[in-house]
């Protein structure tokens, strides 16, 4: 348990060092900060990774038998969704607005963490559960990634149309770019989110005997605007801005789920 | 350091500050003139090395004082030669100019390369410039151990002013904006599409512009069809007035430079252009005056447009952010300075000298000791015999590389000699000796 919270906290600290150079390279555009801050954010994930694997290894499962190991496996995924991104699209400028999820998420999680590893429950064990509960958080990770891309993309319209055209517009990427990454990371969430559902219906009906769980419901729906995000521009021609804003009440409303939709309506998607 | 009167690095000058485009178009150098002139300077005995930096807006002449130059003003030596080179009267081009020696010829080429001496002020194709003068020069055999160290320094100097400063990060040309602005929505400009309304003056600069950047799809709609054609020789195609309602929807980039009296593209035309482009963003450059777009297209969503005003607002927003780039720049540059300074005082002949006699007394006392402690039995009188051979041992074998290094005939050839016996002998300079 000490390990695994060192390595957290390690973690921790390099997430904050490339964000650190993540910002000073947004000011300065020195290519060496960029360099350093991935440098960071490698290490950081990979220390992240191996917190993880200690804290899985206690509960034999993959952790998120908490609330607290599912925050730092969100952080995880999140600082895993914006690597992937960051290769794939060869841009680093969103680091500072992006990394702070992964820190925010991984603090929590530290500062929340048990004294002791919690009992494991026979019911929710198997890889049918695991990997319904690891994509799913993945699926929000890379939504959330969304959601701070879009207002990135609102910014930046914004900065257009009134003209005032300051350091972040020079420092953040162009609307294409940024219209590409959003895409890219709604699509990483939409596959996550509906492999995890499918699997988690399966997984309902040999445990529960049913599909039926209200989440269900809001998860499909959830899963159907962020579809309707991706082909929005292509074929009803929306703006990227209307695009965004669907993207931001997306995000809305898987808060919705996450929050209102596991306290209040549903009994079987609560985190203890 | 030698005294600024003394010091053997020269520069004459003329540039677009104090010189009219018609004097300065005489004295522009042409590569062949710049061999010819530096080597003829050299057999006059006007510098012993040099360096022409010629360019539309500047001619200037860099050199290490030559023999002949020893005497007199070497400036006004160097003036006189331009003068004659170029066929253009003295009095004509004495009051116009700068000249300048020393310390003040060094930070003036470390300005020059920073863009800080350019008409657009941190402009960066002068480091170009520069680079391809002293390539040129070297080539030639025209440089030696000095300029080529001053211009590797000054090309480092520029190259970090760019990289450290924000001096040259942002346009500040109306294209040099409206470019900036269009990869701001569109990264990449080349495999975008650019509509150009118009195939006058402005519109031939942005046409060759995007051609430089690598675009090929390029539209000219204009009311003449054969200027538009004669416009889109090398890349594009040209349509009539009447195809620009089909092309509109199809472009990216929509650049307007007509000199139509009313808007030729309404809030209708681009509301509509619009909802057929599958999300696609459409940017307008309204470069006419009067305006060629309506105001109202800015209010639509996916479209956004920039007019002259709006470019001219923003590239001296540019300049001014630029301006206060300069402190900074100039703290590199002084940095540098320093160091070429402090390489070039370390070669002057004198500490050279003191250099290499502390040296070999330090060498003779401490082998003199050493070899008087086996040899005890010696009588004081003997002991001081031996002390005198070995002074003027030392001072024999000093003679010669002591009249070597104070009668190289010219400055760059003393300066070689005391970088050679420094490096010989491993000396420690003081340039206070």
């Amino acid at each position: 348990m000490v390990i695994s919270l060192l390595l957290g906290g390690t973690a921790l600290l390099l997430y904050l060092g490339a964000e650190a150079f993540s910002i000073a390279n947004l000011r300065k555009e020195k290519a060496v900060f960029g360099l350093v801050a991935k440098a960071l954010l490698t290490l950081g994930f990979a220390v992240h990774f191996a917190a993880l694997e200690f804290g899985g290894r206690l509960t034999h499962t993959v952790p998120y038998r908490d609330l607290s190991a599912s925050m730092s496996l969100f952080a995880w995924m999140v600082a895993g969704s914006y690597g992937i991104m960051r290769l794939r699209h060869r841009e680093a400028s969103t680091g500072p607005f992006l990394l702070p999820v992964a820190i925010l998420f991984l603090g929590v999680s530290l500062l929340t963490h048990p004294a002791q590893a919690p009992a494991a429950d026979p019911k929710l064990s198997g890889a049918l559960f695991a990997f319904h509960v690891t994509l799913a958080i993945l699926g929000y990770a890379a939504f959330t990634l969304s959601f701070v891309l879009a207002q990135l993309y609102l910014i930046q319209v914004r900065q257009l149309h009134t003209r005032k055209l300051g350091l972040l517009f020079s420092r953040l990427p162009a609307l294409d770019v940024l219209s590409r990454m959003h895409h890219t990371s709604i699509g990483i969430g939409v596959v996550a989110m509906t492999v995890a559902s499918t699997l988690g219906l399966i997984w309902a009906k040999q445990n529960w005997g049913t599909y039926w769980d209200p989440k269900v419901a809001f998860t499909f729906l959830l899963i159907g605007i962020y579809v309707l995000c991706l082909l929005a521009g292509r074929f009803l021609r929306w703006s990227g801005k209307r695009v965004a804003l669907l993207s931001i009440g997306g995000y809305m409303l898987m808060l919705f789920s996450f929050t209102i939709v596991n306290l209040f309506i549903t009994q079987e998607h609560v985190f203890h | 350091m030698s005294r600024p009167d003394e010091s053997p690095l020269l520069l004459v000058g003329w540039d677009f500050r104090q010189t009219p485009v018609e004097l300065r178009e005489r004295l522009a150098f042409s590569p062949e003139s710049i061999e010819a002139a530096v080597l003829r300077m050299r057999e006059e005995g006007l510098l012993a090395e040099g360096v022409i930096v010629s360019t539309c807006n500047r001619s200037e002449v860099y050199g290490v004082r030559g023999p002949a130059a020893l005497e007199g003003d070497p400036l006004l030596a160097l003036t006189g030669f331009v003068s004659e080179f170029h066929g253009v009267p003295r009095h004509e081009i004495e009051g116009v100019g700068y000249r300048h020696m020393g310390a003040d010829a060094v930070r003036h080429l470390f300005r020059v390369t920073a863009g800080l001496e350019s008409l657009a002020l941190g402009e960066h194709q002068i480091i170009g410039q520069v680079r391809e003068a002293f390539r040129f020069a070297s080539s030639a055999g025209l440089t030696r151990t000095v300029l080529n160290r001053l211009f590797q320094k000054a090309l480092e100097a520029g190259k970090r002013v760019r990289n450290e400063t924000g001096l040259n990060s942002k346009p500040i040309s109306i294209p040099g904006v409206a470019i900036e602005l269009a990869q701001k929505i569109y990264e990449d400009l080349a495999p975008r599409r650019f509509l150009i309304l118009g195939a006058g003056e402005t519109s031939s600069i942005f046409y060759d512009l995007l051609v430089a950047r690598g675009a090929t799809n390029i539209e000219v709609v204009n009311r003449t069809l054969e200027k538009a054609q004669a416009l889109c020789q090398r890349a594009g195609r040209a349509y009539p007035w009447e195809d620009l309602a089909a092309r509109l929807p199809k472009a990216d980039v929509v650049v307007s430079a007509t000199s139509a009296t009313e808007p030729v593209i309404t809030r209708e035309d681009v509301r509509r252009a619009v909802s057929q482009r599958r999300g696609q963003p459409l940017f307008f450059l309204d470069l006419g005056i009067p305006r060629n777009v309506d105001p109202k297209v800015a209010d639509l969503d996916n479209a956004f447009l920039y007019a002259v005003d709006d470019l001219q607002e923003i590239a001296e927003r540019n300049r001014q952010e630029r301006q206060r780039e300069v402190v900074p720049a100039m703290a590199i540059l002084e940095e540098e300075l320093e160091d070429f300074l402090g390489w070039f005082g370390s070669l002057a002949v004198v500490p050279t000298i003191t250099a290499l006699r502390r040296k070999f007394e330090a060498i003779r006392e401490a082998e003199f000791d050493r070899s008087l402690e086996k040899l005890n039995h010696l009588s004081p009188g003997d002991r001081e015999k031996i002390r005198l051979m070995a002074q003027h041992m030392v001072r024999a074998l000093l003679r010669r590389p002591t009249e070597a290094l104070k009668e190289a005939d010219d400055p760059t050839r003393r300066l070689e000699r005391a970088e050679a016996a420094q490096y010989l002998f491993d000396l420690d300079i003081d340039p206070k000796d």
